[in-house]
């Protein structure tokens, strides 16, 4: 993997990752966004990344699903969901499928990077997240 | 934070259980000892807690309006620690209003029904005939109990996570002895998917914030339904048409005052049964 930390993006909303990416910019990673989940796990086969953030529902694929084949394509990847339609049962599934995190939208960006820097600290970055700030 | 919930149908099994499993996992255990600190918090006698949570409201025990408030108090201290701790809770009735947190790992216990008779034998000291109407009786009211207050039934399987019936324990020292249904509790319990995460952790803060705006509310407006998201909360109420204005302005001031709330909202429906018997006057 690279020496910065590299993140993916999807959600099928565009406004969803152009508002998170230069959000999650402040924390000094690398970020691609993706709006098609197709071509998002087409990406992830040709690139490991450390972070993946993905919406849950979304049409042909949904998120239960890019999380099972992110892992089982990069164990060491941290699977952060996202969600408009959260329950505890999905919140369970993606649990215990693997997913890092589950977090509830709407959130703040702050709330994000938040978790994202847990994430990345799990995978062996130290980001500079300023709570305060957040 | 990780949360156990143990319910049971014999108060003292859960509590054995519970303190077995909170020392085996180094939580902090949550009993009816809190009902003291509530009582001690708010003015109200740590009996009558005891009795909100064991009886119907009656008109010689806890009335209505005071049932409705006890309770209130003691889902407020019950909330503040779970949001706090790693905790084993029991006996506080957590099962029926901690609901939809991923993380709360709710667990059913049913006792052996031959030992429950014996312990009402030993405990009320009655015939075998009249423990076992007793314990038939006990379990009819804990239905009614949770049906009354939380419109559901907490003997319902779909509540809770796991069931243990301590009668089909093997071998049969097992249906005595907490240890096995600690093991199984503990090994189930520690799957990934009861994992505290973000939306779960809100989930209990934004019902912690919504029992404390209840708690400021109910002694005014006992008709109140709070819900929080963050810091905002909602308050849905009733009222005739020209009080609805002055009732606005009470129950924001009255939330405003609760630490944590940014922003109020109070939707107020037409109280139509007032309405309707004011216009026959």
């Amino acid at each position: 993997m690279a020496n910065q930390l590299q993140l993916l993006i999807l959600d099928d909303e565009p406004i969803v990752g152009k508002r998170l990416a230069p959000a999650l910019n402040k924390l000094g990673c690398e970020i691609e966004t993706f709006e098609d989940p197709e071509r998002a796990l087409k990406r992830i086969a040709e690139k490991e990344f450390h972070i993946v953030v993905t919406d849950v529902r979304m049409e042909n694929i949904d998120g239960l699903q890019v999380l099972e084949k992110v892992l089982a394509q990069s164990p060491r990847t941290k699977v952060i969901m996202i969600t408009g339609y959260a329950t505890m049962e999905i919140a369970r599934e993606a649990l215990a499928k693997g997913a890092f995190d589950f977090i509830a939208k709407p959130f703040t960006p702050g709330d994000l990077r938040k978790i994202v820097a847990e994430a990345a600290k799990a995978v062996g970055f130290s980001l500079k997240y300023d709570a305060e700030a957040a | 934070m990780a949360v156990i919930i143990i319910s049971s149908n014999s108060l003292p099994k859960a509590a054995q259980i519970a303190a077995e499993t909170a020392k085996a996992l180094n939580y902090r255990c949550l009993g009816r000892e809190l009902l003291r600190e509530v009582g001690e918090k708010y003015g109200v006698s740590e009996e009558r807690l005891h009795k909100t949570l064991d009886e119907l409201p009656s008109l010689l025990g806890v009335n209505a309006k005071a049932h409705a408030l006890y309770l209130a108090y003691i889902e407020e201290a019950v909330l503040a620690k779970l949001s706090q701790d790693r905790v084993v809770c029991h006996g506080l009735a957590a099962h029926l209003y901690v609901r939809g947190v991923s993380h709360a790992f709710k667990v059913r216990v049913l006792a052996d029904p031959s030992e429950l008779i014996r312990s009402i034998m030993r405990e009320k000291d009655l015939s075998p005939e009249k423990a076992a109407k007793d314990a038939k009786h006990e379990e009819a009211l804990r239905s009614r109990w949770s049906l009354d207050d939380y419109r559901v039934d907490e003997a319902a399987p779909s509540l809770y996570d796991l069931i243990i019936d301590l009668s089909r324990m093997v071998p049969e020292e097992a249906r005595m002895a907490p240890g096995e249904a600690v093991r199984i509790i503990m090994e189930t319990s520690s799957h990934p998917k009861f994992k505290p995460m973000t939306y779960s952790v809100k989930a209990v803060n934004d019902m912690e914030l919504a029992s404390r705006v209840r708690v400021a509310l109910l002694e005014h407006f006992p008709d109140v339904i709070v819900q929080a998201d963050g810091a905002a909360v909602v308050v849905e109420t009733t009222a005739v048409p020209r009080e609805k204005g002055k009732k606005v302005e009470a129950i924001e001031k009255l939330v405003r005052s609760v630490p944590g709330v940014g922003h109020v909202e109070v939707h107020v429906a037409n109280d139509i049964i007032r309405q309707a018997a004011e216009s026959f006057r």
